[in-house]
């Protein structure tokens, strides 16, 4: 039992640091990928809970695998709802949510990316956040999104070489 | 450093927005499956567990069953004839040792005809009865086949 407990307490130490680590990047490439918070949210609770389910072992789950689970229920969800309905219900609540934390200093810089990053096609934009803020190799990007690891570079780059090009000003 | 380098560098600075509050206890909540609340668990959901798998695989196995079974009665027939030579060639085949054919003359008579130009013609016939008797002394067995045969031979007028 003490075996146990010991376990468990290490398991918690262990979930709280995952938490703290990835919850926000995570949740980032979810909102990209929902049309609500409210999604956002759901799709990185479930993806957590099936990747952890279906590994297995008590310790959290790699990063990597969320970030591809997440993507994929964000297409079963699509598949599922009305698009044009949830379109319009939630519109003013998918502006309200910012993607980036920022300080008084760089408010108006953090805005101008995120503009950017919301401009680029939806293709650039995942390999860039999987890439920059998800922390991910190419051949974990490739595995996430399904595509071979060089189309995943080459997205990559084209995201990188269009934001730059979007917020040049704001670099200036 | 060059340009892209330094933008990537410029981009990394910024961090994802801190999820709410709510949202992370609701993370939090989904506690790490221990050992101990894994096993609990299983053992709560193992009837349902059960009866869903057995389904699951069930439904296919009892159709592919109930198919490869219409295979069998329907083509499978064939195959377990090929398979009796293989039965008999177990045994060893017989050796005759002496094979006796005997024709018997059982009856004889004439029938008349007319053939389609209108020409008569007769038919002479010839009943018998062949008796073929077959022996195995080793083995100690003896085969009797009895077939009757007709035998008819058309003769001409003028011939006759």
């Amino acid at each position: 039992v003490n075996g146990d407990l010991q376990h468990g307490t290490a398991n918690l130490l262990g979930w709280e640091q995952w938490l703290e680590a990835h919850a926000s990047r995570l949740l980032l490439f979810a909102r990209q990928q929902a049309r609500t918070e409210a999604d956002a949210q759901d799709l990185v609770q479930e993806a957590v809970i099936e990747t952890w389910q279906r590994r297995k072992l008590p310790e959290p789950p790699a990063v990597a695998l969320v970030f591809a689970r997440i993507r994929r229920r964000a297409i079963d969800l699509a598949r599922s709802t009305d698009r044009r309905a949830t379109r319009e219900a939630y519109t003013l609540q998918e502006t309200a949510v910012y993607w980036f934390d920022s300080t008084a200093e760089d408010r108006e810089r953090t805005r101008l990316i995120e503009q950017a990053m919301r401009a680029l096609p939806e293709i650039y934009r995942e390999a860039v956040t999987l890439k920059i803020w998800g922390g991910l190799t190419f051949a974990e990007i490739a595995e996430a999104l399904q595509i071979p690891a060089n189309t995943a570079a080459s997205r990559y780059r084209y995201g990188i070489d269009e934001l730059r090009k979007l917020t040049r000003e704001a670099f200036a | 450093m060059n340009d892209l380098e330094r933008f990537e560098q410029e981009l990394r600075i910024l961090t994802p927005a801190k999820p709410p509050a709510e949202f992370i206890e609701r993370l939090r909540e989904l506690e790490p499956p221990t050992s101990a609340r894994r096993t609990s668990a299983r053992r709560e959901a193992g009837v349902r567990w059960n009866w869903t798998h057995l389904l699951r695989w069930l439904v296919p196995a009892t159709v592919l069953l109930a198919v490869a079974g219409l295979v069998w009665l329907k083509f499978g027939q064939p195959g377990s004839q090929r398979g009796r030579p293989l039965a008999v060639s177990v045994s060893p085949p017989l050796k005759a040792d002496s094979v006796q054919i005997d024709e018997q003359l059982v009856g004889a008579f004439d029938a008349v005809g007319r053939l389609p130009g209108g020409e008569p013609v007769r038919f002479h016939c010839r009943q018998w009865m062949d008796n073929v008797v077959l022996r195995d002394k080793t083995r100690g067995v003896v085969i009797e086949q009895r077939t009757p045969r007709v035998e008819v031979v058309p003769v001409r007028f003028e011939t006759y």
